[in-house]
């Protein structure tokens, strides 16, 4: 009863406070401060087509590279509590649905991710929801058999060199631009072209062979000790 | 397109509040699990919608927008740019979450929150 009564409180008071700052947001009809500048002059200093893209890559490039770290420490810590501590459950066998569809869609769902990590500079997609369609595969291919994966060098080995790479192309910009990442060390080409934006495409190749790796690590930490069923 | 506007708001506050419900308010520790994730989504789709601008369209300068006019036809870049960093570290939280959970609920015979004496103080 307290309980209940506490956490209603909790609530209308939060609901309260977002009525109270409701009337003063109205709609707005112009962009304002930096999201002005991003989208005004975006395509021109960095040559993405795609101004989300270029926002995360390329003007808070440095605030991505923290992100990937952050995803790595979680990522890592899910391994290594999953190694530590294994659940001991074994994977039961996959319905026939899902054996089947583990056959034929894991390509598609390749395709469609390297397609989203290529482009990412010209249509919606990047490094992020590329890799992690990318390990959406994987799992596919996961849950559709009945063993259990073994020991994986090539996994770690992946997500070693893709944060390696960033952080080296970042460090080409303090090279010959005097700026960590600075974009602008390849041409940026035509704006628009699958080789184009300088940077972008290859930092968006490095962030999804990241992503995926780690994912599918976390996938596969699962299904080793069992917590998936 | 203000009712739009307003729904989307509405759904993200929605979604805030049921998952601030569920983890204040459930037993089971994977529901906890689940509703931070709602809460979670609530609070990426409000950020998603703070960018947004009526009759504009995707940030994204093409053959319907030109460079020239992006600023006055696109929506802001800006916070979508935050939600993608926000959708993947939530998923990252979530995995934790979830793992710590399920070792906690093996290791002391229970799921629910309230018997997991280990954890008062």
């Amino acid at each position: 009863m307290i309980r209940t009564v506490s956490v209603l409180a909790i609530l209308l008071v939060l609901g309260a406070l977002a009525a109270a700052v409701v009337p003063h947001l109205g709609m707005p009809r112009e962009l304002a401060g930096v999201g002005r500048e991003y989208a005004r002059d975006g395509m021109e200093v960095t040559g993405s087509a795609n101004l989300v893209t270029a926002v995360i890559v390329a003007y808070r490039g440095l605030d991505t590279l923290g992100e990937v770290v952050v995803l790595f420490c979680a990522s890592t810590s899910v391994v290594l509590i999953l190694t530590l501590f294994p659940l001991g459950v074994r994977p039961s066998p996959p319905s026939r649905i899902v054996e089947h569809t583990a056959r034929v869609l894991p390509a598609p769902i390749l395709l469609f991710a390297f397609y989203f990590i290529a482009h990412s500079h010209l249509s919606p997609g990047g490094g992020f929801p590329g890799g992690t369609v990318m390990a959406s595969a994987f799992l596919l291919v996961m849950l559709g058999s009945t063993s259990v994966p073994g020991r994986s060098g090539s996994l770690p080995a992946i997500e070693a060199l893709a944060g390696i790479s960033f952080g080296l192309l970042g460090f080409w910009g303090v090279l010959t631009a005097g700026q960590f990442l600075n974009n602008r060390v390849l041409g940026t080409g035509t704006p628009g072209q699958l080789v184009s934006a300088g940077l972008i495409p290859l930092i968006s190749i490095a962030i999804g062979a990241k992503v995926a790796s780690e994912f599918s690590g976390v996938f596969a930490a699962f299904r080793k000790t069992g917590g998936m069923e | 397109m203000s009712l739009f506007y307003w729904t989307v708001a509405g759904t993200g506050a929605g979604l805030v509040i049921v998952g601030l419900w569920g983890v204040l308010s459930r037993k089971n520790i994977l529901r906890i699990a689940l509703a931070f994730t709602l809460a979670d989504t609530g609070v990426n789709l409000l950020l998603v919608w703070s960018g947004f601008l009526p009759g504009r369209t995707t940030p994204i300068i093409d053959g319907t927008v030109t460079a020239s006019e992006a600023a006055a036809s696109v929506v802001d870049p800006l916070p979508q740019a935050l939600v993608l960093t926000s959708i993947v570290i939530g998923v990252a939280v979530a995995a934790l979450f979830v793992v710590v959970a399920v070792l906690a609920s093996r290791r002391l015979g229970t799921a629910d929150v309230r018997r997991m004496k280990e954890l008062r103080w």
